[in-house]
């Protein structure tokens, strides 16, 4: 619980910051926008989680979101398909899900590498949207699915408080929190991640549930997607590029290891935060100063900074936390040897202490 | 087991072998490594199916088609990897695979514990159940791995190599847990290559050769020399640590004095000598390869002074050392000693492959010559230089690590256990060369914890206990009295 540990003091803070310089941070509007970033990010960020707790990876999932809004575009949008969404998002998640079905199969089967076959995935259904879109763009313009996204519960004026889709983020980590942290096949998750042979001569179906965490990534892809979809209501092969690189640095930042067997649900929740209150940030960082002509100035980031301070911030985090892990190392060391030590000082107290007991100071 | 065959591509791992274990007996299986005990153990748990013969249990024929089925049978099988999640806490390993409920049900955790403590006291191990199994010594592992099987019932134990990374108080723990699991009935199957445990514990002796059955000896028939003859076939007994000729022991090549080690407290002071076997002796984290580590420039010293040839000596990292010589095969050849997928040519070239280099283009023609000139001198078995090193058995492991220090005409060689898991007629081979590496004027620095290497090797021998240096023997006088009695912490004669 380490990093989750420092990483929400390190949302606070960023928060705090971020509205003592710019109160609109927490106005109406940016805070429900942020919030809906946030659910939106989140969702799939825990999808992808339980693949990395396994020891894998899924590059697939940017392309999957991409194409989950495309095929409802494509089916429903009353100038194109013209079918009810019932027909389209339904059909957009059976696709997600036959995706992911299809990965995990090939990466449990044929013993594939995930990375290999998911950045194939990558590739190839991002082909499929743009030929679907012909290299176009699809308008969800009078669809009711706009409302989906920009609508919710508790109407303050045009905002409504709790958006839809953080309605959906909760519902995914209350479900994703007892699946992972309270059941059996959560268990698997993590045995898997720690030691994929003692998950296998533990008589566990290591193969079926690796590949069940490829459908559990694609399907929350997948329901982004219609989120997403909502959100932003122009369809194109451009939507969801690199999102499988910030729902992996969400749930690095939230404490997963990429070698598999750490992260929590919590940790992941808040890694999507974090992301996103950067980028929100960013944006809405300003100070207030006079200049030498007294004049009253604003300075603000500058928006191509985006990247360098998202990456800088992914690097800082890692580099803290691997720190504080070589300190606490290096401590333990230091104690085993002064134990070492004590135990010679005061050998007759050391034939009685049990292993790992430090024997009392002589009076 | 009857009649077990198995065979694997382009070899035949187990021909036509019979074994039989009774109820409430520990029965040793031994045999050289690839002699087929760990295929015939693997079989029988469940993880590969045999190609002929049937197994009985009880007088009934039984089928065992997976892992699942072995457990339901009640019969365990206990790696030499010790198989555990260490990011989870004792009970969710214990119950691993066999939770009392459905995948997706809640999984009752106080029920759970409470079941894990009762068995963890079964096999007296004081630790609390939700302690994760990354914080635990190997030795209580191995207490979890026991306790696990207990938890399904196993009514057969099978225990590949249980004691090779735990320390002797350790050893003597999981030998009572052993006795009293005969006594409640239990049937244990015990692999090692430690003949003094295989004599205290067992009570009976089946030995494998070559994949095929040799015979059976009770324990109270048993002897070290006539097990060692079924072993490898032919007697050994003599032969088995070369004689030593030349001079022993000329000027001081590496002078250690008062080196702090990282983790330990008190300095550490000795000399090795001009083609002398220095033997180290001491119990399993007595602090010797750490030592060692130190020297090789893995881990920095802290404090204290080292000369190699009269001139200082400090590495900081394990190409200084190379650089002037001294060269350590660690313990671990499979994580440190080797590059596994990697050929036996690679390995060799491996830590100074610049030197085989023109400009940037490796020049593979004299990187074959030299592999081959000491794949010959080591006598590995291998069907040539471009065999990957994972193919290789134990003991070929051990010689192309060898030859890739070899190669590069060392000063200092440090062998850390460097028999360790290797079969009976590899290590004569081992000794011998060790023998002639010191012959030739090279200084051999040998951690061992066995102490009929140390003994039959060594020229003078440091004995280490709790991190620091107890004393050093001379060869004169040696006996395995006075190196035990140091390395446990007793007092005795401390000779420069």
């Amino acid at each position: 619980m380490r990093r989750e540990g420092g990483m929400s003091a390190a949302l606070f803070l960023m928060c705090l910051v971020l509205y003592i310089s710019n109160p609109d941070f927490l106005g109406g509007s940016n805070s429900v926008n942020t919030l809906r970033q946030i659910s939106m990010l989140g969702i799939f960020a825990i999808g992808i989680g339980f693949v990395i707790i396994t020891g894998g990876i899924d590059l697939s999932i940017g392309s999957i979101i991409g194409l989950t809004g495309v095929l409802i575009a494509k089916i429903s949008s009353p100038g194109l398909g013209g079918h009810s969404l019932w027909v389209g998002i339904p059909v957009a998640l059976a696709v997600a899900l036959t995706i992911g079905a299809v990965q995990g199969l090939l990466i449990t089967r044929l013993k594939l590498q995930p990375f290999i076959v998911t950045l194939g995935g990558m590739l190839a259904i991002r082909g499929v949207s743009q030929t679907i879109s012909e290299g176009g763009t699809l308008s969800l313009s009078g669809s009711p699915l706009l409302e989906f996204a920009n609508g919710g519960y508790l109407k303050v004026g045009a905002n409504a408080l709790i958006p839809y889709p953080l309605v959906v983020f909760f519902g995914v980590i209350a479900v994703a929190t007892y699946v992972l942290h309270f059941t059996v096949y959560g268990r698997y998750v993590y045995a898997i991640g720690g030691n994929r042979d003692a998950a296998e001569y533990s008589g566990i179906n290591v193969a079926r549930v690796e590949a069940s965490t490829y459908l559990v990534s694609a399907g929350t892809a997948g329901v982004a997607g219609v989120c997403y979809a909502s959100y932003i209501g122009q369809m194109s092969q451009q939507v969801g590029i690199a999102y499988e690189l910030y729902a992996i640095a969400a749930a690095v930042l939230g404490g997963c290891s990429l070698r598999g067997g750490e992260g929590t649900v919590l940790g992941m929740v808040i890694g999507a935060g974090v992301m996103r209150v950067i980028d929100n940030g960013i944006n809405m960082f300003q100070y207030h100063y006079v200049d030498v002509d007294k004049v009253p100035r604003i300075w603000r980031l500058d928006q191509n900074w985006t990247f360098i301070i998202i990456g800088g911030v992914i690097l800082v985090a890692v580099i803290l936390d691997q720190s504080v892990h070589l300190v606490q190392q290096k401590r333990r060391i230091k104690a085993a040897g002064a134990l070492a030590e004590a135990k010679l000082a005061a050998p007759e107290a050391s034939h009685v202490t049990t292993t790992g007991a430090a024997p009392p100071p002589n009076p | 087991m009857s009649g077990i065959t198995k065979r694997f591509p382009g070899v035949i791992a187990l021909r036509g072998v019979s074994l039989t274990l009774n109820k409430g007996e520990v029965l040793a299986l031994m045999g050289e490594n690839g002699a087929g005990k760990s295929t015939l153990m693997k079989i029988l748990g469940g993880a590969q199916p045999q190609d002929e013969g049937t197994i009985q249990m009880d007088g009934k024929p039984v089928v065992i088609g997976g892992v699942r089925e072995a457990k339901r049978l009640g019969i365990a099988l206990i790696h030499q990897e010790l198989m555990l999640a260490p990011n989870l806490d004792i009970t969710a390993n214990i119950f691993l695979g066999t939770e009392p409920v459905g995948i997706m049900a809640p999984i009752p955790r106080a029920a759970m514990h409470e079941k894990a403590r009762a068995l963890l006291a079964r096999v007296g191990l004081e630790r609390a159940p939700t302690t994760a199994v990354s914080e635990l010594t190997a030795g209580q592992m191995q207490m979890v791995e026991i306790a696990k099987a207990l938890s399904m019932n196993a009514r057969i134990i099978i225990m590949d190599e249980p004691t090779s990374s735990l320390t002797a108080g350790e050893s003597e723990h999981l030998f009572e847990i052993i006795r009293k699991l005969r006594a409640e009935g239990i049937g244990i199957v015990y692999i090692s290559h430690r003949m003094e445990e295989v004599m205290t514990l067992s009570d009976r002796i089946t030995v494998l050769r070559d994949g095929g059955y040799v015979g059976d000896v009770l324990r109270a028939e048993a002897t070290h020399d006539k097990i060692v003859q079924m072993m490898v076939g032919r007697d050994l007994s003599g032969a088995y640590f070369p004689e030593r000729t030349g001079t022993r022991g000329g000027e001081p090549v590496l002078e250690v004095s008062n080196l702090i080690v990282p983790g330990t407290g008190a300095g550490v002071t000795f000399n090795a000598l001009k083609g002398e076997i220095l033997g180290f002796a001491g119990l399993v984290g007595a602090g010797r390869t750490e030592l060692m580590q130190t020297i090789f420039g893995v881990t920095p010293a802290l404090g204290g002074t080292m000369l190699l040839d009269g001139k200082p000596f400090a590495p900081r990292t394990t190409r200084d050392a190379i650089e002037r010589g001294v060269l350590l095969a660690p313990e671990d050849r499979k994580r440190h000693g080797l590059v596994l997928p990697m050929n036996i040519a690679e390995n060799t070239s491996l830590p100074n492959v610049e030197s085989y280099a023109r400009f940037g283009w490796l020049d593979r023609v004299m990187e074959k010559r030299v592999a081959e000139a000491e794949m010959k001198r080591m006598r590995t078995k291998a069907f040539g230089i471009t065999q990957k090193v994972v193919n290789l058995s134990g003991g070929n492991q051990q010689k192309v690590v060898l030859g890739k220090w070899l190669a590069m005409n060392p000063r200092v060689l440090i062998l850390d256990e460097p028999t360790r898991g290797i079969d009976v007629g590899a290590k004569a081979e081992i000794y011998r060369h060790m023998a002639q590496l010191a012959a030739e004027g090279i200084t051999v620095v040998m951690v061992s914890s066995d102490m009929e290497e140390i003994l039959g090797m060594s020229d003078r021998v440091v004995v280490m206990h709790e991190k620091r240096l107890r004393g050093i023997l001379p060869r004169e006088g040696l006996t395995q009295q006075k190196i035990a009695t140091l390395m446990t912490g007793g007092k005795g004669e401390v000779a420069a």
